[in-house]
C-alpha cells in the first residue's frame, strides 16, 4: 500500500520541482532580456574612448568618467545642460498645465450630466482616429502665424492643449467614485467647484499622480514636435540633440541617455502601484 | 436605457435595420423641431422678435442692462470682426488667392496655405457667432415666459453666480474645449480640405494653391509609382499592426501569469526588469537597439571575431530581416505595458472561479483557456483596439532603425516603413502635403472601420454585466 502510494507523490513533487526551475529560468531569461540593453548603454556612458567602433564586442575596454565630463563642458557642439534645461522646463509646464486640464475635462464629463457630454465624447474619440501627426504641417504653419517657431511655450502649449484628449483613463477613475458622495455634499449646500476641491482632489490622488507621470514622461521623451518647432542648436530639447549626435560620439550619447532616463527610471519605479491602479481604472471601465 | 440596448443590438445583425431606425429617430427629431419653432413663432413677443433683428435688444426691453449690452457688444465685435478680417479671409478660403507673389515687382502675392488656415478660423468663429445668436434668442423668450408666469426677469448677479455653480461644466470645460480646437481640431480640419487642393510639391507659396477634388485619391490608387508604393505599404502595414499587438498582447499576458504563480517568490524584484523597459523613454531604446545592431555595432564586432562577416541587420537588403527585428524591438518596448496591465486585471479578479474549476477537476490549460483568457480579453478590449491603432502607427520604430532609408520600387520610401513613416517622408521632408493629407485620410478611414468593427463585436460590448 505505502510504496503504491510513494510513486505518485514523488512524480509529483518531482513535477513540481521541474515546473519551479522552468518558471525561475523563464524568469531570469526575461530578465536578462530586459536587463542587458540598459546595462550595455549604462556600461557604454563609462566607457573611456567614446566611439562606438572602439569598442571590444559589447563592452569598453577602459572605464572613466570622461565622457559625464565631457558632457557637460564640452557645450561647444552639442550643449547637454542647455537641452537639458529646456526639456525640463518644457516637461514641467505641460505637466502642471496639462493635468489640470485633464483631470477638470475627465471630472467634468463622468460628473455631469449635459446636453454635449455625449457629442463631445464622440467627437474625442474620432479625432483620436486621426494619425498624431497628420495636423503637423498645419500646426507649423498656425506657430509661424503665431510666431511661436524656435518658442518653448509654443511647444508647451501644443501639449497642454492636446492633453484634454487623453481624458478616457482618468474618466474611468472618477466614475468608480459613488455618486452619493457627491450628492450629501450638494445637500449640505457646497458649490461645484467647493465639491471638486474639497472632495473630487482628495480622493483623486492615484489617478492625479498617474496623470502627471505620463503628461511629463510625454514631453521629456517627445522627438516629433521639438523637431519640428526647434531650429536653433541651443533651443533643442535633450531628445532632438541626442538625435544628432554621430555614432563616433556614442559614448556621449549613451551618458546624455542615462542622465534623462535616470530621473524617468526613479519616478516610475516610486510610483508603480500608482501606475498598475491607473492603467487599470483606465482599461476595465468604459 | 433599454431602448438604447435594443439598438445597439440590432446594429451588430444588420446595417439595413440600424439605418432604418437612425431614419426614423432623425425624423421624429425633425418633426418634434418643426413644431418647437412653429409655436415659438406663435407665441413669441415684441421683444423676443427685438432680440431676434438685434442680439441683446430684447434683454434691454426687459431691463437686463448687463446681459442686453453683453450680448449686444458680441454682435458689434463679430460684425467688426468679420469686416476687418472675417469677411476678406472666407472669400480666401474659396479662392486660395488671386495674387502671386514676385519678388522683382515687389508685388506681395497671396500665401494660399495660410488663407485656407484662416478661412477655417473664420468658419469657427462665424458658427461661434451663430450657436450665441440662437442663445441670445433663447434666452430672451425664456424671459419672456418668465414674465409671463409673473416672474421678475432675472437679475445679472444671481444668473451670473448660477453660471458659475450651476453650469459648473461649462466654465470648466471652456478652457481644454478651445484648445483642443485651435491645436487639434483645426490642423486635422485643415489638413482634410489639404487633402482635397494641390498644395505641396512645386506648389507652395508663393505659388498659388488650388482646389482640385479627388485627384490626390485617384493618383493614390491609380498613378503608377504612387499606388504601387501606396499598396505595397498597405499591406506591410496591415500585418505589421496584427502581428505586433498579437505577439505584444499574448507575450505581455503570458509575463504577467508567469509573475502570477504561486511559486514565485520576490515578485517585486522580478517585475523589475519589464518596468525598467517600460521606463526609459522610448527613443533612448530605439537608437540604443540601432547603434547595437549598426555595422560597426557590437554583434557584427562579435561575428568579425569569430571569422564571419559583417551583416547589414538593418541595411538596404535586409527586408524580412529588419521587419522582424523591428517586431522583436517593438516587443521589447511594449511587452512591459501588457504585463503591467494585465497585473493590475489579475488581482482585480475573483479566485473562487479557479477554485470551483479545480474542484471540477479542471486542469491548468482548461483553467487558462476558460476563466483566465475570456476575463483578461474582455476586460481588455479597448486597450486591445487602442493597442492595434497605435501600433498601426507606430512612427517611431522604423525611424530610428531605418529612418531615411528610401528604396527602389517604392516612392519615396523603403520596405519596412508604415504609412505613416511614409505620410512623413511625403510631407514634411519632401513637402508632398496633398499626397500626404489623402494618405492620412485612407489611414483614418481604415483605423476607425477596423476599430469600430471590432468594438461592435466584441464581447465587451454585446455582453456587458457577464463578469460584474
Amino acid at each position: 500500500m505505502r510504496s503504491y502510494m510513494k510513486k505518485p507523490v514523488g512524480m509529483l513533487k518531482f513535477k513540481k520541482a521541474a515546473d519551479v526551475g522552468l518558471t525561475y529560468a523563464l524568469l531570469i531569461l526575461v530578465g536578462i532580456i530586459f536587463v542587458f540593453p540598459c546595462l550595455w548603454l549604462v556600461l557604454a556612458s563609462f566607457s573611456k574612448t567614446g566611439s562606438l567602433y572602439s569598442f571590444d564586442g559589447f563592452f569598453p575596454p577602459d572605464y572613466s568618467l570622461d565622457s559625464f565630463k565631457t558632457l557637460f563642458t564640452d557645450t561647444a557642439m552639442y550643449n547637454y545642460p542647455q537641452w537639458f534645461l529646456n526639456t525640463l522646463l518644457v516637461a514641467s509646464m505641460s505637466c502642471i498645465i496639462g493635468t489640470l486640464l485633464v483631470i477638470l475635462t475627465a471630472y467634468t464629463i463622468s460628473r455631469f450630466e449635459f446636453k454635449a457630454r455625449k457629442p463631445l465624447m464622440k467627437i474625442t474619440l474620432v479625432l483620436g482616429m486621426f494619425p498624431s501627426f497628420m495636423g503637423m504641417t498645419a500646426v507649423y504653419i498656425l506657430m509661424t502665424q503665431f510666431n511661436m517657431i524656435n518658442n518653448h511655450w509654443g511647444l508647451i502649449l501644443i501639449y497642454s492643449a492636446g492633453a484634454p484628449m487623453g481624458y478616457l483613463v482618468q474618466k474611468g477613475f472618477f466614475d468608480t467614485i459613488p455618486n452619493s458622495i457627491y450628492e450629501a455634499a450638494r445637500i449640505d449646500g457646497a458649490t461645484n467647484a467647493r465639491v471638486f476641491c474639497k472632495i473630487t482632489l482628495p480622493l483623486s490622488k492615484p489617478i492625479i499622480v498617474y496623470t502627471a507621470l505620463t503628461s511629463f514622461a510625454w514631453p521629456w521623451s517627445d522627438f516629433i514636435l521639438p523637431k519640428l518647432l526647434l531650429k536653433e542648436r541651443d533651443m533643442y530639447t535633450t531628445a532632438v540633440g541626442l538625435m544628432s549626435l554621430p555614432e563616433t560620439e556614442f559614448a556621449r550619447f549613451a551618458a546624455g541617455a542615462i542622465f534623462i532616463a535616470v530621473p524617468i527610471v526613479v519616478l516610475y519605479f516610486c510610483l508603480i502601484k500608482y501606475m498598475i491602479n491607473g492603467m487599470t481604472a483606465g482599461a476595465v471601465k468604459q | 436605457m433599454e431602448n438604447k440596448a435594443v439598438d445597439t443590438g440590432s446594429a451588430g445583425k444588420s446595417p439595413a435595420v440600424f439605418f432604418g431606425k437612425v431614419r426614423d429617430k432623425l425624423r421624429a427629431k425633425i418633426r418634434g423641431a418643426a413644431e418647437s419653432v412653429r409655436t415659438f413663432f406663435r407665441t413669441a413677443n415684441s421683444n423676443t422678435f427685438a432680440s431676434m433683428c438685434l442680439m441683446g435688444a430684447g434683454q434691454l426691453m426687459y431691463r437686463q442692462w448687463a446681459k442686453g449690452l453683453i450680448y449686444l457688444g458680441i454682435e458689434v465685435l463679430f460684425i467688426v470682426l468679420m469686416a476687418l478680417w472675417g469677411g476678406e479671409a472666407i472669400y480666401g478660403f474659396f479662392t486660395l488667392g488671386l495674387v502671386r507673389g514676385d519678388p522683382w515687382t515687389g508685388v506681395e502675392g497671396d500665401n494660399s496655405v495660410v488663407m485656407l488656415l484662416m478661412g477655417i478660423l473664420a468658419w469657427f468663429v462665424l458658427i461661434a457667432f451663430v450657436c450665441t445668436y440662437f442663445a441670445n434668442i433663447k434666452d430672451c423668450y425664456r424671459t419672456q415666459q418668465d414674465v409671463a408666469a409673473g416672474k421678475c426677469p432675472a437679475k445679472f448677479l444671481d444668473e451670473a453666480k448660477g453660471l458659475l455653480d450651476k453650469k459648473f461644466y461649462k466654465n470648466v470645460l471652456f478652457l481644454p474645449v478651445v484648445g483642443v480646437l485651435v491645436f487639434n481640431v483645426l490642423p486635422i480640419v485643415c489638413m482634410i480640405f489639404v487633402a482635397f487642393t494641390d498644395y505641396g510639391g512645386e506648389t507652395v507659396p508663393p505659388e498659388l494653391v488650388s482646389w482640385v477634388g479627388l485627384d490626390n485619391f485617384e493618383k493614390l490608387v491609380a498613378l503608377a509609382d504612387i499606388a504601387d508604393s501606396f499598396f505595397k505599404i498597405l499591406g506591410w502595414n496591415i500585418l505589421w499592426a496584427v502581428l505586433s499587438t498579437f505577439i505584444n498582447y499574448f507575450l505581455g499576458l503570458g509575463l504577467a501569469l508567469l509573475l502570477n504563480k504561486k511559486c514565485v517568490k520576490g515578485k517585486a524584484f522580478w517585475r523589475a526588469f519589464p518596468v525598467l523597459a517600460y521606463a526609459v523613454p522610448g527613443f533612448i531604446t530605439l537608437l540604443g537597439f540601432k547603434f547595437m545592431l549598426s555595422y560597426g555595432g557590437p554583434i557584427n564586432q562579435l561575428i568579425i571575431e569569430h571569422g564571419g562577416e559583417a551583416i547589414g541587420f538593418l541595411g538596404r537588403d535586409a527586408k524580412w530581416m529588419a521587419r522582424f527585428i523591428g517586431i522583436a524591438v517593438n516587443a521589447w518596448m511594449s511587452v512591459p505595458t501588457t504585463m503591467l496591465l494585465a497585473t493590475g486585471i489579475l488581482s482585480n479578479m475573483n479566485t473562487d472561479l479557479y477554485e470551483a474549476a479545480r474542484i471540477d477537476g479542471a486542469g491548468a490549460w482548461k483553467q487558462f483557456t476558460r476563466i483566465t483568457l475570456p476575463f483578461v480579453v474582455f476586460s481588455t478590449t479597448p486597450v486591445l483596439i487602442s493597442q492595434f491603432i497605435s501600433n498601426f502607427n507606430n512612427f517611431g520604430i522604423f525611424y530610428f532603425l531605418r529612418g531615411g532609408l528610401t528604396l527602389d520600387g517604392y516612392f519615396e520610401a523603403s520596405d519596412t516603413d508604415l504609412l505613416i513613416n511614409w505620410l512623413y517622408n511625403l510631407s514634411i521632408d519632401n513637402n508632398y502635403y496633398s499626397i500626404g493629407a489623402a494618405i492620412s485620410l485612407v489611414i483614418f478611414v481604415i483605423t476607425s472601420v477596423i476599430s469600430l468593427a471590432v468594438y461592435v463585436r466584441s464581447s465587451a460590448y454585446k455582453r456587458e454585466d457577464m463578469f460584474r
